[in-house]
């Protein structure tokens, strides 16, 4: 498919007065299709509006360039119009003035009533009938950039270029306007680049939203498809279930800018003590009943006494958020969900495989099924409701919350819905939301359910809004459920930082599962700097009764939030290659022919067992012993493809060799 | 608006406003009144006092005929302030137009070239502050005459506010305009007259104010050393006959007509550019 603009590894470079350089891009490839309408957003002096002017011919890059339908972009011209951010209209013509010079010396050859006709159709578009004759300043601002909307489509552009469009305008009339514009651009199917600083004005306006990154030597950082449907109105786009997932990326890539650049003001250096690597470490965490491990090994010292003194616990607003920050080494180690560790290591998301280790389960259990209160009114109170309701009600699209596509929570939801003959990517529909956001989901009507870990299930519950169907106690009790995660590379530079952390973590979990201590770490987890949310909402499982919802009484589920007992925190690698599978089974990874190699280097289990003899714990041995689900299907380890090969349903599934051989991490 | 709307019996309505508009700039009005009573009152008892000068009431009795009730009288050499005024305004206007036709396209082209701005600027930085009669001699060399040569002061004195007015004018443009000339790929021609002339127009009529003033300055002083006709020269021939009373009353139509010459310039700046 050839592309209407090509923006094709742009550097631009300003030669400094005092001899020097300053890159401002650097690497920019970036490819538009026909109608598209894409955002450019990031902090100031990310080169954006440098971008911009590359495109409309105004600035040339130092290297690369930009071809428009197969031409390069040598020079300005009509066929890539600019709404400047200060209007740009000339003050000594008035409106109707303004448009006609544009249409005028661009469309000379077609006759005057033509060209006339256009510029009328133009003004009546943005609504200036009653100012045609007004200059341009006994305009507002919002009328002004009205007029130079009205200029730029009147000339009919091939590509519409929009540098702050709405930025100097006061929040009503930008609200106006952005609306406007959202109709006019759907109603010209005219391509456009904007470049803006307003998250939820690019959110309404885009297909896409190319985030950057910081300059100097600025870069594409993420770019995020914008799935609403078309054609837009605000409160529509809102009430979408993704929204506040997609704003909530946004906002933390650039609040992650935001920090990079104040890190890259203060350059942090490793700090070594105590014979070990480094102990200022930043660990990553997001705020769930199960992050109990590392805010008591924190809280309560297990940290320092193992010399790790300057321990920041960073909170994350999604698992995405953790995954990001770990590949970009922003964070030394991270709480992960159990599958992410495996498919960072075979290449998720359309990266390349990047290596990481686990040495311990810092929990098992602790989540739930949420479905509406609705659905329960309506009598669904069990798997086989639900998919009884599916079937009655095949107009209506249900969609199913899940925290992220290599989480627990994904993988089990969808066996279950498998289970009971539901097709996860069919029947349903599943959308990534973070935790935190379930509730808001769910009460919008976005969602008919989710899957999560508390306290964000017993919430539901407590304010009336959902009842739990099933936890993870019915499906497989004791799974592994998050890990510490860290990258092999940062592993082998850090042995010993990384076994004094594994120890640390390994003396929390006790502590996390010895029942007298629960009062107390409740109250650290309540804390706003962790989960910050009601006690209430965190007890039921962790130290009451857990309540479903279901107006019965609330059962007593000692185990349902697992951190120690029955070797909890040894990372079984037959467990994670029943995780594989199901990565696999949904697509979501290939499952590698060379699982034994992959499992091998993926479970650092020589850290563990050092750690657990170190600390004073009973070791535990790797064992291939066949377990079951729920639904008493045997897995057997040592058989995994026909395993897989057995589901009746599933999606694509790929297996194939993953080669980890040319990525060689060095060791310290 | 309103008046717009009822100008049908605008006579009626013009005479009714006349007392309302007294009554209601009574302030305004009555201050310069007197103002001027109190300085003429002041001139004449300093003209008593030292019986160097005539007093305000003795130079109209000197004046009063033929100079002040007939302007445009005429009898052989001797010429009315009407028509001695009028002959230095043709020289002013003669050379004060090649001053604003040739400033405003120096000053374009030196505000629009850097490197030529920086070529040219220091010299005329200093040509900007030779006084207008210290030209007179090289003038009076060049054309022999003294018709021309008080073309050329004027001339010589008006251009340097208008150029350099013109040049900051180029040089202040918003790129912003620039850049939708270019966007719109206008040739030089359009952008020249559509884009770079207009917005230009505040600064150079900022020129051409300051011109007309110095112009003007110029013409008297050049027409008092070397002329034949001419207020200048009307004043000098005066003074060289004793006549201090037409002396005094040349300067106030000296000054009026100055004043007068402003003005024109300001209102014409605001027809050409209403909108700033």
């Amino acid at each position: 498919m050839s592309f209407f603009v090509e923006v094709d590894h742009i550097d631009r470079v300003f030669e400094l007065p005092n001899g020097g350089q300053y890159i401002a891009l650097k690497n920019i490839d970036l490819k538009i299709r026909q109608g598209e309408f894409v955002s450019l957003i990031g902090h100031s002096g990310c080169g954006k509006s440098t971008l911009l002017n590359i495109l409309a011919g105004l600035d040339r890059p130092t290297n690369g360039g930009v071809v428009l339908e197969g031409r390069e972009v040598t020079q300005p011209g009509p066929d890539r119009m600019v709404v400047f951010q200060n209007y740009s209209l000339l003050p000594w013509l008035t409106v109707q003035q303004n448009i006609e010079l544009a249409v005028n010396k661009v469309m000379k050859n077609l006759p005057k009533a033509e060209r006339d006709s256009i510029v009328d159709h133009h003004i009546n578009l943005v609504g200036l009938r009653h100012a045609v004759h007004k200059k341009p300043k006994e305009l507002s601002g919002g009328m002004k950039q009205r007029v130079a909307i009205a200029r730029a489509l009147a000339i009919r552009p091939k590509l519409l270029l929009l540098d702050e469009p709405l930025g100097a305008l006061d929040a009503l009339t930008r609200g106006n306007l952005q609306e406007q514009l959202t109709q006019i651009c759907e109603e010209s199917q005219i391509t456009c680049v904007m470049v803006t600083h307003d998250v939820d004005e690019a959110l309404l306006l885009s297909d896409r939203i190319v985030m950057m990154t910081n300059g100097p030597e600025a870069q594409i950082g993420q770019i995020l498809d914008v799935p609403f449907p078309h054609p837009r109105k605000r409160l529509e786009v809102v009430n979408h279930p993704s929204y506040y997932a997609l704003r909530n990326e946004i906002v933390y890539f650039l609040n992650q800018q935001k920090r990079d650049k104040k890190r890259k003001s203060k350059k942090v250096a490793a700090i070594a003590r105590h014979g070990l690597e480094k102990v200022n470490l930043d660990i990553g965490f997001v705020p769930l009943t199960d992050c109990a491990p590392l805010v008591v090994a924190k809280e309560m010292g297990f940290f320092a006494k193992h010399g790790l003194e300057e321990v920041t616990l960073s909170r994350e607003p999604s698992w995405k958020a953790v995954l990001e920050g770990m590949a970009s080494k922003r964070l030394d180690a991270a709480q992960m969900v159990a599958g992410m560790p495996l498919a960072m290591t075979l290449g998720f998301g359309g990266k390349a495989p990047l290596p990481m280790v686990t040495s311990l389960v810092l929990s098992r259990n602790g989540n739930a099924i949420t479905l509406d209160r609705d659905l329960f009114d309506q009598g669904v109170r069990s798997l086989e409701d639900f998919a009884n309701h599916i079937k009655q009600t095949p107009d209506i699209t249900n969609t199913l919350g899940i925290v992220h596509a290599t989480s627990m929570h994904n993988l089990m939801l969808r066996y279950w819905l498998a289970a009971g003959g539901i097709n996860p990517d069919q029947d349903v529909t599943l959308s990534v939301i973070p935790p935190a956001q379930m509730i808001s989901n769910l009460i919008a009507n976005n969602i008919a359910g989710y899957c999560a870990g508390e306290p964000w299930n017993s919430r539901a519950v407590f304010e009336g809004q959902g009842v739990i169907v099933a936890t993870d106690l019915d499906i497989w009790a004791g799974h592994p459920e998050k890990v510490l995660g860290v990258q092999e590379e940062w592993a082998n530079q850090h042995p010993r930082t990384y076994l004094a952390m594994v120890k640390a973590l390994l003396e929390a979990c006790e502590y996390c599962d010895d029942r007298r201590n629960r009062e107390e770490i409740l109250q650290l987890l309540c804390k706003p700097e962790y989960i910050g949310s009601a006690p209430e909402y965190t007890r039921p499982g962790f130290i009451d009764p857990y309540s479903y919802g279901m107006d019965e009484e609330p059962r007593s589920l000692l185990r349902f939030n697992q951190f120690y007992v029955d070797s909890s925190n040894y990372p079984q690698p037959s467990e994670s290659l029943w995780i594989l599978t199901q990565l696999a089974r949904w697509g979501i990874t290939p499952f590698p022919k060379n699982w034994v190699e992959i499992l091998q280097r993926t479970h650092r289990l020589d850290v563990y067992r050092e750690a657990a003899q170190q600390v004073g714990l009973p070791p535990s041995e790797p064992h291939r012993k066949p377990f079951q689900l729920f639904d008493e299907v045997v897995f057997n380890p040592d058989d995994p493809i026909s395993y897989l090969n057995n589901f009746a349903i599933h999606n694509t599934i790929r297996i194939e060799e993953i080669s980890l051989d040319s990525i060689t991490t060095v060791a310290a | 608006m309103a008046t717009r709307a009822d100008i049908s019996n605008f006579p009626a309505t013009f005479l009714a406003n006349i007392p309302t508009y007294f009554q209601k700039n009574a302030r305004r009005l009555l201050a310069p009144v007197i103002a001027l009573v109190v300085a003429l009152a002041l001139w004449q008892l300093f003209a008593q006092i030292t019986q160097t000068l005539p007093g305000p009431i003795q130079v109209v009795q000197d004046t009063w005929d033929p100079l002040i009730i007939n302007p445009f009288y005429v009898e052989g050499e001797d010429k009315g302030l009407g028509w001695q005024t009028l002959a230095s305004l043709q020289r002013v206007a003669i050379g004060y137009s090649l001053a604003a036709v040739v400033g405003i396209l120096v000053g374009v082209l030196i505000g629009a070239f850097p490197l030529l701005y920086e070529a040219v600027d220091p010299m005329f930085q200093v040509l900007r502050t030779v006084p207008p009669l210290a030209w007179l001699p090289i003038a009076l060399a060049i054309f022999k005459n003294s018709g021309p040569a008080g073309i050329f002061i004027i001339f010589v004195t008006a251009i340097w506010p208008i150029v350099y007015n013109t040049a900051v004018g180029v040089q202040q443009m918003p790129q912003d305009y620039k850049n939708v000339a270019k966007v719109l790929r206008l040739s030089s021609r359009e952008y020249f007259f559509d884009i770079l002339l207009p917005s230009i127009v505040p600064y150079m009529f900022t020129g051409l104010k300051l011109g007309i003033g110095l112009a003007w300055l110029a013409i008297v002083a050049a027409e008092m050393l070397r002329g034949d006709t001419g207020i200048g020269f009307f004043i000098w021939n005066s003074y060289n006959s004793g006549a201090i009373s037409e002396v005094i009353l040349a300067l106030i139509y000296i000054g009026i007509v100055g004043f007068l010459l402003d003005k024109l310039v300001g209102f014409l700046a605001t027809l050409v550019s209403s909108d700033k």
